[in-house]
C-alpha cells in the first residue's frame, strides 16, 4: 500500500495508490495519509498537484483537512476550488470555525456549512446555540445538520459507512447534503431528520 | 574535565525537593477531544484545594481557554506579548473571577503557532513554575509546531482520549511522541457507559489495552459540559455532582493523594445519572 508523500515523492502513481472501496464499487477510493512522517514531508503545492491529478479523474475529491490553521491545513486548502466548513453548535468550536472561515475567505474560497453534533432537546431547552444562532454567527450558507447521534460513534468504530446504514434516517441526511453538493435544490425540511428535528427546522429559512 | 565551577551547578541538580512548581501539559493529538475542558477543570479543582494555578493556552491562532473560563472580556495581552517582551508576565496574567488563586495566560488570536520561540516558551514556563504550584499547558490539536511549543516547558503529560477508534490512534501516537520522559498520565472523556454495556463503545478497559497507561480519571459524556463550558462557568466550579467530584478526584490523584480507582466511582454514578437523563429530564 502506497500512501500521499509516496505520490508526491514520485514513488508510485496516483492510480496506485488509491484505494478502491469495494462496497461502493467503482466510485470511491481513498488516498491514505502517511502515519509515518510530518505534515511538512508535503509542500502546499505538491499537495496541490496531488489534487489536481485525482480531479482528472474523478467527479469530486474530497480533502480531509485536520485539525488547527498550520502547516497541514494550509496543505488541505492549496488545491481546492472551495470549501466545506464543519462545526459543533458550541461557542469554542464556532470561534475557530470563524477564524478558519477568514482564513479561508482569504483565499476567495466559496464555504459552506454542516452542523454536526446538534442536540435538538438541548436547543429547545435553549441549552444549545440552534441552526439559525449559528448560521447568522458565521454568515455562511448552511449546507446541511446532523444530530448527535450514538450510531454515528459506533459506526465510525466500526468502520462503516453511514452512507450504507440501514437506518434511513441517518442515511437521509448524508444523501441529502451529497446532492446539495451536486447543485440540486434540496429544500431544508424536517424531513431531513424525522422525528429529530421537527419543529426546529420550522424557522430555517430553505436554501 | 574537573573544573572547581561543577560544585555549585551540582549541588542545584541534587536539589529536587526545591519547592518549584510542576508544568503538565494537556494533549491527545485528535481535535475536540476535550483538551480545553479539561485543563480549565482541573485548574478550577487544584485551586479549590488551595493550590496556585497557571493556565496557559498553547493554542495559538485558535484559542478557546479564556472563553471555556469565561475570561474572555478581561483578556488584554496574550503569550506572545509577553515572548516578546512587549508586556510583562504580570500584566498578561489574567485572575479568574471565581477561583483568586487561579490565573490565565490567554494565547494570540491574530498570530501563527510558528511565532512561538520554543527556547523562550520554555524559559516562560519555567518562570511560571517558579511562582505557581501548578502551570497547566493546554495543548492544540495535531503534532505540529503548536504541539511543540505546547510540551517544550511541561514536566509532565495528561493525554486526553475519548472512547474512540479514531482517538486512540491519535492519542497512542502522541504517546509514542512524548516518550516516557513525561510521565503521561491518561484521562477518558466523554465515556457514555450504557454504550459500552450494549458493545457499541469501546470500555476504558479497551481503551487502555491499546494505550496502557496510569489512568487519571475517567469523565462521562454529560450535557451539563456542554452547557457549562458554553456559559464559561467549569462544571468543576460546581459543589454538587458527580462530574465535578470526578474533577476534584483527578486533582486529588494529580496532587499525589491516593484516590479510590476512577473506574469504579464513574461507572455506578454515571449510570444513575444516564437513567435521569433518559428519564426524561432534558
Ligand atoms: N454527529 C455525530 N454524532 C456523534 N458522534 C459523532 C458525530 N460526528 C462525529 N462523531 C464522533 O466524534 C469523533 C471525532 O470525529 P472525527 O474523527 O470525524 O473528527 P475530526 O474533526 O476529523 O477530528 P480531528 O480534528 O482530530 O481530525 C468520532 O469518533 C465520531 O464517532
Ligand atoms: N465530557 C464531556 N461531555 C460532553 N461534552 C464534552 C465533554 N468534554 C468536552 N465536551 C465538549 O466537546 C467540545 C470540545 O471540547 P474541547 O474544546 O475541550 O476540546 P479540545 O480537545 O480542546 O479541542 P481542540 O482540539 O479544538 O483544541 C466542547 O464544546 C465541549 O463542550
Ligand atoms: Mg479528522
Ligand atoms: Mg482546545
Amino acid at each position: 500500500m502506497f500512501d500521499l508523500v509516496e505520490v508526491v515523492e514520485g514513488r508510485c502513481q496516483l492510480r496506485q495508490a488509491l484505494i478502491k472501496d469495494k462496497r461502493f464499487g467503482d466510485c470511491l477510493s481513498i488516498l491514505p495519509a502517511a502515519q509515518t512522517r510530518d505534515k511538512d514531508a508535503v509542500t502546499p503545492e505538491q499537495f496541490s498537484s496531488v489534487v489536481a491529478q485525482a480531479a482528472e479523474q474523478c467527479d469530486f475529491v474530497l480533502v480531509d483537512c485536520p485539525a488547527g490553521i498550520e502547516g497541514g491545513f494550509r496543505n488541505a486548502i492549496a488545491g481546492v476550488g472551495e470549501a466545506i466548513v464543519v462545526t459543533t453548535p458550541e461557542v469554542s468550536a464556532i470561534r475557530d470555525a470563524d477564524r478558519v472561515i477568514g482564513k479561508l475567505v482569504e483565499r476567495a474560497l466559496p464555504i459552506r456549512l454542516i452542523i454536526n453534533r446538534l442536540r435538538p432537546e438541548m436547543v429547545r431547552t435553549q441549552d444549545m446555540l440552534s441552526v439559525d444562532d449559528v448560521c447568522e454567527i458565521l454568515s455562511a450558507e448552511l449546507l446541511g445538520v446532523i444530530p448527535d447521534d450514538e450510531e454515528i460513534i459506533d459506526m465510525t468504530n466500526r468502520g462503516e459507512p453511514i452512507a450504507l446504514n440501514p437506518s434511513m434516517r441517518l442515511a437521509t441526511i448524508y444523501d441529502k447534503i451529497a446532492r446539495r453538493l451536486e447543485g440540486e435544490l434540496v429544500p431544508f425540511t424536517s424531513f431531513d431528520s424525522p422525528g429529530f428535528f421537527g419543529r426546529l427546522f420550522g424557522a430555517l429559512k430553505a436554501g | 574535565m574537573h573544573e572547581p565551577v561543577a560544585q555549585p551547578t551540582t549541588e542545584v541538580l541534587a536539589a529536587p525537593t526545591a519547592p518549584r512548581g510542576r508544568a503538565i501539559v494537556v494533549t491527545s493529538g485528535k481535535g475536540g477531544v476535550g483538551k480545553t475542558t479539561t485543563t480549565a477543570n482541573i485548574g478550577h479543582a487544584l485551586a479549590r484545594r488551595g493550590a496556585t494555578v497557571a493556565l496557559v493556552d498553547a493554542d495559538i491562532g485558535l484559542r478557546n481557554l479564556d472563553l471555556v473560563l469565561g475570561l474572555e472580556q478581561r483578556v488584554r495581552y496574550h503569550v506572545l506579548d509577553v515572548l516578546e517582551e512587549k508586556i510583562s508576565l504580570d500584566d498578561a496574567l489574567v485572575r479568574d473571577k471565581h477561583s483568586p488563586t487561579l490565573c490565565l495566560l490567554a494565547a494570540a488570536q491574530a498570530r501563527e503557532k510558528d511565532d512561538v520561540d520554543e527556547t523562550k516558551m520554555k524559559a516562560l514556563i519555567d518562570q511560571l513554575r517558579e511562582r505557581f504550584d501548578y502551570v497547566i499547558i493546554d495543548s492544540p490539536a495535531g503534532i505540529e509546531q503548536g504541539f511543540k511549543n505546547a510540551v517544550i516547558g511541561a514536566s509532565e503529560a495528561i493525554v486526553v482520549c475519548t472512547p474512540e477508534v479514531s482517538a486512540v490512534r491519535d492519542v497512542d501516537r502522541v504517546i509514542g511522541l512524548l516518550g516516557n520522559a513525561f510521565r503521561p498520565q491518561l484521562i477518558v472523556n466523554r465515556l457514555r457507559p450504557a454504550l459500552v454495556k450494549k458493545g457499541k463503545m469501546l470500555s476504558v478497559e479497551d481503551v487502555n489495552a491499546i494505550l496502557r497507561l496510569p489512568l487519571l480519571g475517567v469523565i462521562g459524556d454529560e450535557p451539563e459540559i456542554i452547557i457549562t463550558t458554553n456559559r464559561g462557568m467549569p462544571i468543576a466550579l460546581q459543589d454538587e455532582g458527580a462530574t465535578a467530584a470526578a474533577y476534584r478526584a483527578i486533582a486529588a490523584r494529580i496532587a499525589g493523594e491516593d484516590v479510590a480507582a476512577p473506574t469504579v466511582e464513574v461507572k455506578d454514578s454515571f449510570m444513575d445519572r444516564l437513567g435521569s437523563f433518559f428519564g426524561g429530564r432534558r
